[in-house]
């Protein structure tokens, strides 16, 4: 797969690990792979403890299983799912010193060049997924938040419980971070950026056309892999070309352009400017550690969509 | 006998499919008198609306796959064409419905019994579609190895439908297709008819010279969104996909259809979603 790094910004944090097939020897620890029959595989995310937040580990091991399952001639359809009580809670913002996922750890002390790198690191990240020649089914249960959300979107096809919880939190109250809403008329006709839904169930999901399908919590696995035993019936090169065509005629109706635009969207929040009454990540965790910002932010969000 | 009927009843032209027995499947035929028909319906001052509809039990079920007379509706595999002749093959294929899409006076589809493949896309290219609520909508091209080819699935449902629609092959009935926004409207079997009739009438009464700008604005809409370098594109991944080798264990459509016969040949075809789409 190619991974679309090649005009990319080398700077001094430029990683790529696999122009060295490094992917080959994959040692994984934050994800299981498993073949749930010569032509599925299973992708589970597994860092519960911490709700399987993306750091830089999980979305390494997340991509070298992906790589794995697109080398095997055998497997045609990659289930993605989470270990624990939900899918994913998006970027780890507690992120460790040295980490590249938002929010980037002062201790990098990047510059704009390397910010630029990180910002068109991502993109290519998530457009990886989205071009991926096989069928991707993501399989969610409990909380699909930020990055995970964004993560599950650029799937083929969306299976999750009616009390899944998709959503968008973000650094602070004002920015909710930043979502893929301007590409939501791309996912359904009827949702829109003007909607502006920041949480949504697994039901309303499904309603609006992000998710293909909800089904209840207890039955989420099981009519997952019904879906991953049809498709894996289809010829598999017939299907790459389709998913060529499909993704193509999507960039050509702007998908490229919206997934650079948010990203260097999300670039230039990582200079603002917070005002005092505004809740500031960065001072939060700063002053009252990061479960003080957690509770300012709850203080200003929006009410949970289950409730 | 006529495989395209067109009559005027007042302000309004019907378009009626009519190789019943055949579920009114494409043909070359049916598409050479379809070519002939779309100049003559464009310059028709006195059809003010367009209906299109099936004769029969249903509107349409598609491509014509016996491999008869169907050169122009469907490039067989191991045909030696030139890349050329592959090209303009496409680019045929997709100005028809080009023209239909902007056919410059108001045009609906009026949907009963199965609706499949090109048939779909022939109701997708009008302007709006009335489905019976029983009516069944479908583009399992996929399955034969064949690529889907119609851009506007993207724009009509979205992404994950249009996946879910083009990888599983299933039909949806017309309340569902409602639903996700692949037709207007859904009624029930016995009031399709009044309703396509109330429609189409409502609309000859707007000045026509009117219509037709107000059509072609919101179609440049269309075009500013990409559908036309959707066209093309499609042109080109149509060729692609006709350079496909078969794996030797893959099911191979054409092989069992010359073989076992066209039945057969659909029903190992969709054998393997049967149950999948049965519990949808």
């Amino acid at each position: 797969m190619p991974t679309g790094f090649g005009w990319d910004f080398k700077t001094q944090y430029m990683k790529n690990y696999w122009e060295a097939n490094d992917w080959r020897e994959w040692d994984f620890q934050l994800v299981i792979y498993e073949k749930v029959n010569d032509r599925i595989v299973r992708i589970t995310l597994n860092r519960p403890d911490k709700r399987n937040a993306f750091n830089d580990r999980l979305y390494e091991d997340l991509s070298a299983a992906m790589h794995r399952a697109n080398d095997d001639p055998d497997v045609r359809v990659v289930i993605i799912c989470g270990a624990g009580r939900g899918f994913g809670a998006g970027h780890d913002l507690s992120s460790p010193e040295g980490e590249e996922t938002p929010p980037v750890h002062p201790s990098i002390n990047p510059t704009l060049q390397d910010y630029y790198g990180f910002e068109r690191r991502r993109c290519a990240k998530y457009e990886d997924i989205m071009d991926y020649p096989k069928i991707t089914i993501a399989q969610v249960h409990g909380k699909c938040i930020g990055a995970s959300q964004i993560f599950t979107a650029m799937c083929d096809i969306t299976i999750c419980a009616e009390d899944a919880q998709f959503g968008i939190r973000g650094f602070g109250s004002q920015l909710h971070g930043l979502t893929e809403w301007p590409v939501w008329p791309l996912w359904s006709n009827k949702a829109y950026a003007g909607r502006a839904l920041t949480e949504m169930s697994g039901a309303e999901a499904a309603e609006l056309g992000f998710a293909n399908k909800a089904v209840p919590a207890d039955k989420l696995e099981e009519e997952t892999l019904r879906w991953a035993e049809a498709l894996s019936q289809l010829p598999s090169e017939a299907v790459a070309v389709t998913k060529e065509w499909m993704n193509g005629m999507l960039d050509i109706m702007g998908m490229g352009g919206t997934q650079r635009a948010h990203f260097h969207a999300h670039l230039a929040l990582q200079y603002v400017h917070f005002r005092p009454d505004e809740v500031n990540l960065y001072k939060a965790k700063k002053d009252k550690g990061f479960k003080g910002f957690l509770e300012d932010r709850a203080k200003t969000a929006t009410p949970d969509a289950n409730k | 006998m006529s495989t395209i009927i067109y009559e005027k009843i007042d302000n309004i032209g019907y378009v009626t499919l009519n190789r019943p027995e055949e579920l009114n499947a494409m043909n070359d035929q049916m598409l050479a008198e379809l070519d002939a028909l779309l100049p003559q319906l464009e310059m028709d001052l006195e059809a003010k609306v367009i209906v299109f509809r099936g004769a029969g039990k249903d509107f349409c079920a598609g491509q014509d796959l016996t491999g008869v007379n169907t050169h122009e509706v469907l490039s067989e595999p191991g045909e030696h064409l030139t890349v050329k002749k592959r090209m303009e093959a496409e680019r045929r294929r997709n100005r028809r419905w080009e023209t239909i899409f902007n056919l410059a006076k108001p045009t609906i589809a009026q949907v009963h019994g199965h609706c499949l493949g090109t048939g779909c896309y022939l109701a997708m290219v009008c302007d709006m579609t009335i489905a019976a609520e029983d009516a069944l909508f479908g583009d399992p091209l996929l399955r034969m190895g064949l690529l889907p080819h119609m851009p506007l699935w993207l724009y009509l449902v979205g992404m994950k439908r249009t996946k879910e629609m083009l990888y599983t092959g299933c039909y949806i009935n017309g309340i569902e297709a409602e639903q996700i926004g692949l037709v207007n409207k859904a009624v029930p079997r016995d009031e399709l008819d009044t309703e396509v009739e109330r429609l189409s009438r409502g609309i000859a009464l707007l000045p026509c010279d009117a219509t037709a700008p107000a059509k072609d604005a919101i179609n440049s809409v269309m075009e500013a969104r990409g559908l036309g370098a959707c066209w093309r594109f499609t042109n080109n991944m149509q060729l692609v996909m006709q350079q496909r080798k078969m794996l030797p264990e893959e099911f191979d459509f054409f092989k069992v259809r010359d073989k076992q016969g066209l039945k057969a040949a659909v029903e190992q075809r969709d054998r393997p979603f049967k149950k999948f789409c049965e519990e949808r």
